[in-house]
């Protein structure tokens, strides 16, 4: 019960937290369609920008002729990279900037078919802007394009990045080899015990491999901004202010991109849409500030769709060999791996430090080495992530099946066996957690595991299941800054946005609710960019570990709600002009002390006798501030605490595969979660279904494509990328448990997408027919492995 | 605050700007303002005779008579968003794909993002905003909120519609028939399950509102 640290104890009555079918604090706004995101922003007079996109996964921009684009009729301004305004502008990183001189924010280097390059267009219009793209006369120097992540693991590969050693910055979070580069490719590595040593020892060894595929961007709305500049008379800095709409929460970034006073930088929007680990701005967030300050009107950018493919999840190749005992204990991890590191500027949390956080983490094994070669490829921006991706859990995943299916038992007993205790690596406790998610998974499901290929459905189909489990993080990246306002018998929440679809303002909203006796509708969320919190910090985060700290802040406030209460009740304000209407006769509070009095209900009540009692907004006239600022205890993976397993979650999968057709059906899938504490039902049921449908769809649908010989993207857009729909999702049983063992409110911890995967189908699959299957598991991938085509 | 009441006004005040009138025809290369479309179409044979003058479409716009002036290619979303200040047809895919545009014309569910404005002269189209703005509509948009049938909510309104459109046509939908009318809508948050849950529930509450004004005439 780890969350007695908190100023509330651990709450036992929730009247709010917990609640299902409260509407979302902006859900009114987003189903009707007045919330506004970047690329609605219209505004009088605009002008409208469009880059130049290479036609060439790998190339130099020699020269441009731009004259016959200049004299188009709408034509307005043209700028190209040796423009002087190019000289001094660099790009803003999302966390601190590596050391070293970095790239210019747009240049003459394409290093991705599709990628802005080179040259800007501002015209009266996008056909405009297009036209005048056409009209220049670009001279081009092509390199081969690396495509292919194995190819360009070759030393005599073309080079993906040819100014790679002049702006490459380290991943701060990797734990790189220390070594000169050769040609694409970074070595990273982690170890841990005696690898080598373990595995001569092992009683019994498998290898196997992983490709986990590529999948597109999971941004629904392509980023746009629009931005002018104004004399604001009323601002606190000499200078012109600027306001820009598209460029959500990043306010601090484009002031500092633009030397503008924050104070004189507006950002009034809130919605930003769909980020799924797809952080930072893309260029036509950035440049809109700029085009406008040269042309003196408003300019708008905006990316097409087939644009937003150009992030990634990255391509990776896993080769494993792993040491277990005849009972299934691993006893040596060897994990080697060839990754798609993509082009310059990848988001690359966590290349290989995983020990800290992702499959072995959770682990008796003591015996472990990661070491992962990172390829750069023209492939596009990615999310190159180490095991602690959820996703790549699945290299553990797979570990336990293989054993379970070598030993003839069930993975869910080999997963049981390898998993440590609560404190430690050493701890031989069982995890309280994920017994009881184990317990109910196996009733959910009706499970009575299989060997491969042994279970026929009476169709003729085969069955199939899978099991794979992850923890509910504990998360604290950051601090967070909380303010409540009490007035007049409301709770104003100030907050900065933004909106990602997380409902995390809601769950703090909920806690404040709770802890100072109101109703959720009386918490009032006032989005204001001016503010300074933002209950963002990755998903379950933000949600979380901010709501941890809106607790604290909502307690200080109560105290001195009832304060004031006991104060008015002694010394009754004189009547103002604004405010409540007072009750005739005398405050029945006359008398008691402050700590002799409770909120409830919506009144402040004497806690002997809550019968006496006066309505919140008559007990207290006064307006009252409380603050607070901090972040859980004890978090785990950014402080650093070790290997502790408080909150874990498991999932499940059942498929009918059709040897005849190839087909492979998911017939149900199941999640048993315990996220310590559920504050928010509603959007901890949607979390998990968006997880789920997006692993179902990069096993069975999703792949970008490319052409090997011109390195284009032959599928960057909805029609040919296919992503599941009403009609292709399966169904999805869940249920949730409460331990109460997480570090956030109330014993909560995140959950974000710790549930998403790239092969629990895949095995699923496995199981059914006995073959492996490379991710997406189409029909002919199906019939191939089977030997029949 | 976005609470029902404040979203459905703030549709109701896009709506009511709406231009009835096209006041001023102004060329859009040169700007030089001409009496009427006549005399703009007059000034393009004469002062721009390689280009194509815009078309002017007349809609019924949420239940507004409009007039609109635009270029012949553009499309239906790209008006209702630079032109007619509607915002809640989205720019997704661009490729009828997706469903994120998705309108109502003449009682159909269209793709605004593949159907030309020049198609739409006399059409019947309801947006969103349209749906937002009227009070028969509100326990749908209630049963999306309470469902959270949305995460960053960039689809929501073309589902918004597609459910409008499925409910217009059948007031009893089964969970099929609901996953059949919106498998044209994309979301990548995947609150696919969340919609049925929200269109079912506002049927039944459609339903009773209708017995209760029935039961009250």
């Amino acid at each position: 019960m780890p969350d007695l640290v908190g100023a509330n104890g651990q709450r036992e009555d929730f009247r709010v937290v917990g609640k299902p079918n409260l509407p979302g604090k902006v859900s009114y706004a987003l189903a009707t369609g007045i919330a506004k995101f970047g690329i609605d922003y219209v505004v009088p007079n605009m002008l409208h920008a469009k880059f130049l996109r290479s036609p060439y996964a790998n190339a130099k921009v020699l020269s441009v002729d731009t004259s016959k684009s200049l004299a188009l009729p709408g034509v307005v301004d043209i700028v190209t990279w040796e423009d002087e305004d190019f000289q001094t502008f660099q790009k803003q990183s999302f966390y601190a900037a590596p050391p070293g001189p970095r790239r210019q924010w747009l240049d003459n280097y394409a290093d991705q078919e599709g990628v802005e390059v080179a040259v800007i267009v501002v015209a009266e219009d996008e056909d405009i802007c297009e036209e005048a793209l056409r009209l220049l006369d670009v001279q081009w120097e092509v390199f081969p394009p690396v495509v292919n992540t194995l190819k360009g693991l070759d030393p005599d590969s073309p080079h993906a990045r040819p100014r790679d050693e002049i702006y490459h910055g380290k991943d701060p979070f990797a734990r790189l080899v220390d070594e000169p580069k050769k040609g694409n490719v970074t070595k990273a590595l982690t170890v841990q015990g005696d690898v080598d040593k373990a595995l001569k020892e092992a009683e019994n060894i498998i290898e196997y491999k992983l490709m986990l595929p590529a999948f597109a961007s999971q941004i629904p709305n392509p980023p746009a901004s629009v931005a002018w500049w104004f004399n604001d008379p009323y601002a606190t800095e000499p200078g012109p202010s600027l306001h820009i709409e598209g460029a959500v929460q990043r306010r601090e970034l484009i002031s500092a991109l633009y030397k503008v006073p924050v104070e004189n930088t507006v950002q009034e929007g809130i919605f930003q849409g769909g980020k799924y680990c797809d952080w930072g701005m893309r260029r036509s967030q950035e440049i809109t500030p700029l085009l406008a300050r040269r042309t003196g009107r408003p300019v708008r950018c905006a990316n097409t769709r087939e644009d937003t493919f150009d992030f990634l999840m990255n391509e990776r190749f896993m080769y494993m060999k792993v040491g277990f005992t005849n009972e299934g204990l691993i006893t040596a991890i060897d994990d080697y791996s060839i990754a798609d590191g993509g082009i310059d500027g990848n988001a690359s949390f966590g290349t290989a430090n995983d020990h800290g956080y992702g499959p072995y983490y959770t682990m008796k094994c003591l015996n472990i080495r990661q070491y992962m070669e990172i390829v750069d490829t023209n492939r596009g921006k990615m999310y190159l992530s180490g095991q602690h991706c959820p996703f790549n859990w699945d290299s553990g995943t797979m570990a336990i099946y293989l054993i379970a299916e070598k030993l003839g038992k069930d993975p869910i007993d080999i997963a049981k066996l390898n998993l440590h205790g609560p404190d430690s690596q050493e701890d031989d406790r069982s995890v309280p957690s994920f017994d009881v998610c184990l317990e109910e998974g196996k009733k959910l499901m009706n499970w009575n595991w299989h060997a491969s290929g042994m279970k026929k459905l009476p169709d003729g189909r085969y069955h199939g299941a899978s099991f794979r489990y992850q923890i509910c993080p504990r998360h604290a990246f950051t601090s967070y800054y909380t303010k409540l306002e009490y007035r007049f018998g409301k709770i104003v929440m100030p907050t900065q946005g933004p909106v990602t679809g997380i409902y995390a303002v809601e769950c703090n909203a909920m806690v404040v609710a709770e802890e100072l006796g109101i109703e959720y509708d009386d918490v009032i969320v006032e989005y204001n960019y001016k503010e300074v919190f933002t209950p963002v910090g990755g998903g379950s985060d933000g949600t979380t570990a901010s709501a941890w700290v809106m607790k604290e802040c909502a307690a200080k406030l109560k105290q001195q709600i009832l304060e004031a209460a006991a104060y008015e009740a002694e010394n009754p304000p004189p009547p103002a002009m604004k405010g409540p209407q007072l009750p005739p006769g005398p405050n029945p509070l006359k008398g008691y002390k402050a700590e002799e009095l409770d909120l409830v209900g919506g009144y402040v009540v004497v806690k002997k006798d809550p019968s006496i009692r006066r309505l919140l907004e008559h007990a207290a006239l006064q307006i009252i501030v409380a603050t607070y600022a901090g972040r859980p205890p004890d978090a785990l993976w950014s402080l650093g605490r070790g290997k502790m397993l408080d909150t874990m979650n498991t999932a499940y999968c059942e498929v009918a595969v059709d040897t005849e057709t190839g087909e492979v059906e998911i017939l149900r899938l199941g999640a048993v979660a315990d996220p310590g504490k559920v504050l928010r039902p509603t959007s901890l049921e949607s979390q998990i279904d968006q997880v789920m449908f997006f692993s179902q769809g990069c096993q069975l649908l999703e792949e970008m494509v490319w052409d090997e010989r011109s390195g284009v993207r032959l599928n960057n857009n909805m029609i040919d990328y296919k992503k599941p729909t009403t009609l292709d999702v399966p169904h999805i049983d869940r249920k949730f448990l409460e331990t109460r063992a997480g570090n956030a409110a109330y014993g909560a911890s995140g959950i974000s997408h710790s549930l998403a995967n790239t092969h629990m189908v895949i095995i699923a699959i496995h199981n059914a027919i006995g073959v492996w299957v490379d991710p997406p598991a189409t029909p002919d991938k199906v019939l191939k492995a089977l030997g029949k085509i | 605050m976005y609470t029902q009441e404040s979203t459905s006004a703030a549709a109701s005040s896009l709506i009511d700007a709406l231009p009835d009138k096209i006041d001023v025809f102004r060329c859009p290369i040169c700007s030089a303002v001409t009496a009427n479309y006549d005399s703009l179409r007059r000034h393009y044979d004469e002062c721009h005779v390689a280009e194509i003058p815009p078309i002017m479409v007349t809609l019924r716009l949420n239940g507004r008579q409009t007039e609109v002036l635009a270029p012949p290619n553009w499309t239906l979303q790209r008006t209702l968003q630079f032109k007619l200040g509607l915002t809640g047809a989205k720019h997704m895919c661009d490729k009828g794909v997706c469903g994120s545009c998705t309108v109502i014309m003449d009682g159909r569910a269209v793709l605004a993002c593949t159907t030309l404005v020049v198609e739409c002269q006399g059409k019947d189209i309801q947006t969103v905003e349209g749906i937002a703005a009227d009070a028969k509509w509100k326990p749908l948009v209630d049963a999306y909120c309470r469902w959270d049938a949305m995460q960053c909510g960039y689809c929501t309104p073309g589902f918004l519609v597609s459910a409008k459109a499925l409910l217009d046509k059948n007031p009893n939908p089964t969970e099929e028939d609901c996953r059949e009318a919106l498998s044209g809508n994309i979301c990548i948050c995947g609150t696919y399950p969340r919609h049925s849950t929200a269109i079912l529930e506002a049927a039944l509450k459609i339903a009773e509102d209708n017995q209760a004004k029935g039961a009250q005439r």
